[in-house]
């Protein structure tokens, strides 16, 4: 964070290099064992509950966050939680289906976050920042989407008295307790004492180079996580108040009818589930079009670009 | 001391997970297409979700129950999701009651908790009886991303060599550790003595597992994995074995039958929750 950004920045000379296919399928089954690998121990990790507050590890957060810190967070971030799936999830026989495609997501875009704000895997406070963002994102994303639960699955979740108070207490204090234990004890602490040690050693074992703080992750794909996260968010925001504002509109005029009772409510899951789609198929395809401009441009400039850098005596190599 | 560590040995733990990951029962459903169970599960998983009525969801729910009876779902699997599912009931409960609940609150959990346990008897049914090689396939010919279904497989045959080695490592961590001088309060030295091991078990398994990775994918790429994975010659061959039987329509119709007899149910008798 402290290196001062040129002027007159083009993205097509600071960019890390891009990696073979090869080197992406390494890094995503790297990071896709050990998170995997991570998630059995925590099933082995005792739990202590006091009533509804549950003091137990929901994940190992440092091993993802080390990978994504260490390694191209893209690839690192998406191994990560199909790890989780494979190795406890579907071998354990827990697998839970459709719930699993938005933990997959929460948990992919927290990483990906988290591993784009590191700069250096060196620097201590940036592996704080990013163990606490990965896991706010994650916990943030799913007691929100435990919440539509509870809106969706129940009718006029807002009339029933207590309900609504009561989720959200257990919410907030499941969000907390994972935040403290999963995030600080379990995710900053330990990435913050393994990223430095691993970093240039991990690296040459997959035939990589180490991360470059001069070169970061480009902007744009900073951009793009940024991006992503806001659409995923007002998604789930406009999901809700579609269905408050079918609840508001529909209270008092209560008949059971069989086309009734669907008509309206399945038309806001169409809409709610037809607008995550969209939002999300116009962020993949802004990402995969620029990525890709990118890459064309960098296969281009690579000789005029080795040819700039030379005089310009800023490399110490 | 002694027998915790007995109890809760990475040993005991390696050996339940692994019964659990690879005792194959041979259920109704293991015997079909992947891909049609992935369909049957689509059909229970959305359906709970369209409707409000505790008639209807109480007949989903006994289709489901009679899935997983049919599946053979072990006992470990449903003994975990009962105690979790009262758990987890009961503690919403107690806290709505504080905000003031009524009998009205109690339905509306009535109906949740339907619709939660539906959707995971589901689950437990269709992925209990799809091993992972079976699962792999069938994404791969729903054309999820070939690192989607190389990721499955190759957890599944990696799992048990990553837990001899991780336990390999907590062992020689605990025979060049002294023993602790004392427990402690409430015993938070054996606690943070664990949690450190834990940690620090990772930092060889790290370099390890990266050099073992390293060796797999070149190996992979060396004949062509990326490319035969994309190219449709190499699907086709690798899916071929895949076939959809008449059996297993028979087993989509009967569903949607049965799902179609829960809403006539559900008509005839409404049940709802929330609102008198």
């Amino acid at each position: 964070m402290s290196t001062s950004t040129p002027p007159s920045r083009n993205l097509g000379t600071r960019r890390p290099p891009e990696l073979s296919s090869g080197q992406k399928l390494m890094v995503f089954v790297l990071s896709m064992t050990l998170f995997g690998l991570a998630n059995i121990v925590t099933e082995v990790l005792p739990e202590i509950s006091i009533g509804p507050v549950e003091l137990s590890v929901s994940y190992l957060a440092f091993v993802p966050v080390v990978m994504v810190a260490l390694f191209n967070p893209l690839y690192a971030a998406l191994g990560a939680p199909l790890g989780e799936i494979v190795f406890v999830d579907l071998l354990m026989g827990d697998f839970s289906g459709i719930g699993e495609l938005e933990g997959y997501l929460q948990m992919f875009l927290g990483l990906y976050i988290g591993g784009c704000l590191v700069r250096d895997p060196r620097r201590r406070p940036q592996l704080l920042l990013a163990a606490l963002t990965t896991v706010t994102v994650d916990k943030m994303l799913s007691a929100v989407v435990d919440i539509g639960k509870v809106w969706v699955g129940v009718d006029d979740a807002e009339y029933v008295e207590g309900l609504p108070q009561s989720i959200l207490l257990l919410e907030g204090i499941g969000f907390t307790t994972d935040l403290l234990i999963s995030g600080l004890l379990f995710g900053a602490l330990p990435a913050m004492a393994l990223a430095p040690r691993l970093y240039g050693r991990i690296e040459p074992l997959l035939g990589l180079a180490p991360r470059d703080p001069r070169h970061p992750v480009p902007l744009a794909q900073r951009g793009t996580a940024a991006f992503a996260l806001l659409a995923i968010v007002l998604s789930f925001v406009s999901m809700i108040a579609a269905f408050t504002s079918e609840i508001v509109d529909n209270f008092g005029v209560w008949e059971p009818g069989f086309v009734d009772e669907y008509g309206q409510r399945f038309l806001w899951i169409g809409v709610s589930a037809a607008l995550i789609v969209l939002v999300a198929s116009v962020a993949a395809t802004r990402f995969v079009l620029r990525s890709r401009r990118e890459r064309t441009a960098q296969d281009a400039g690579a000789d005029t670009e080795a040819a700039e850098k030379a005089p310009e005596g800023s490399d110490p190599r | 001391m002694r027998k915790e560590r007995d109890r809760l040995s990475v040993e005991w733990v390696k050996l339940e997970l692994l019964r659990t990951a690879y005792a194959t029962r041979g259920g109704l459903l293991s015997r079909r297409d992947p891909r049609v169970v992935i369909g049957w599960y689509g059909i229970f998983a959305v359906v709970p979700w369209l409707t409000h009525n505790i008639t209807v969801l109480a007949g989903l729910f006994a289709v489901c129950a009679v899935f997983v009876v049919l599946s053979r779902v072990g006992p470990l699997v449903l003994g975990l999701f009962v105690i979790g599912f009262v758990l987890e009931s009961v503690y919403v409960l107690i806290a709505a009651w504080m905000f003031g609940g009524d009998l009205g609150t109690v339905l509306a959990l009535v109906e949740l908790t339907l619709k939660l346990a539906t959707v995971s008897l589901a689950s437990m049914a269709a992925f209990v009886s799809l091993d992972p090689e079976k699962l792999s396939d069938a994404l791969l010919s729903l054309h999820a991303p070939a690192m989607v279904s190389f990721g499955v497989s190759y957890g599944y045959r990696m799992l048990p060599i990553l837990m001899e080695e991780f336990h390999t490592v907590i062992d020689g961590h605990r025979l060049r550790a002294a023993p602790l001088p004392s427990k402690g309060l409430l015993g938070w030295r054996v606690v943070a003595r664990t949690a450190t091991t834990v940690v620090a078990a990772f930092y060889p398994l790290m370099l390890n597992t990266a050099k073992r990775t390293r060796t797999t994918v070149e190996a992979l790429e060396t004949r062509g994995f990326t490319f035969a994975a994309e190219h449709t010659d190499g699907r086709r061959i690798r899916l071929a074995h895949l076939r959809a039987t008449w059996e297993d329509g028979l087993l989509i119709a009967v569903s949607l039958l049965l799902v179609a007899a829960a809403f006539a149910a559900g008509h005839s008798y409404p049940l709802y929750g929330a609102v008198q």
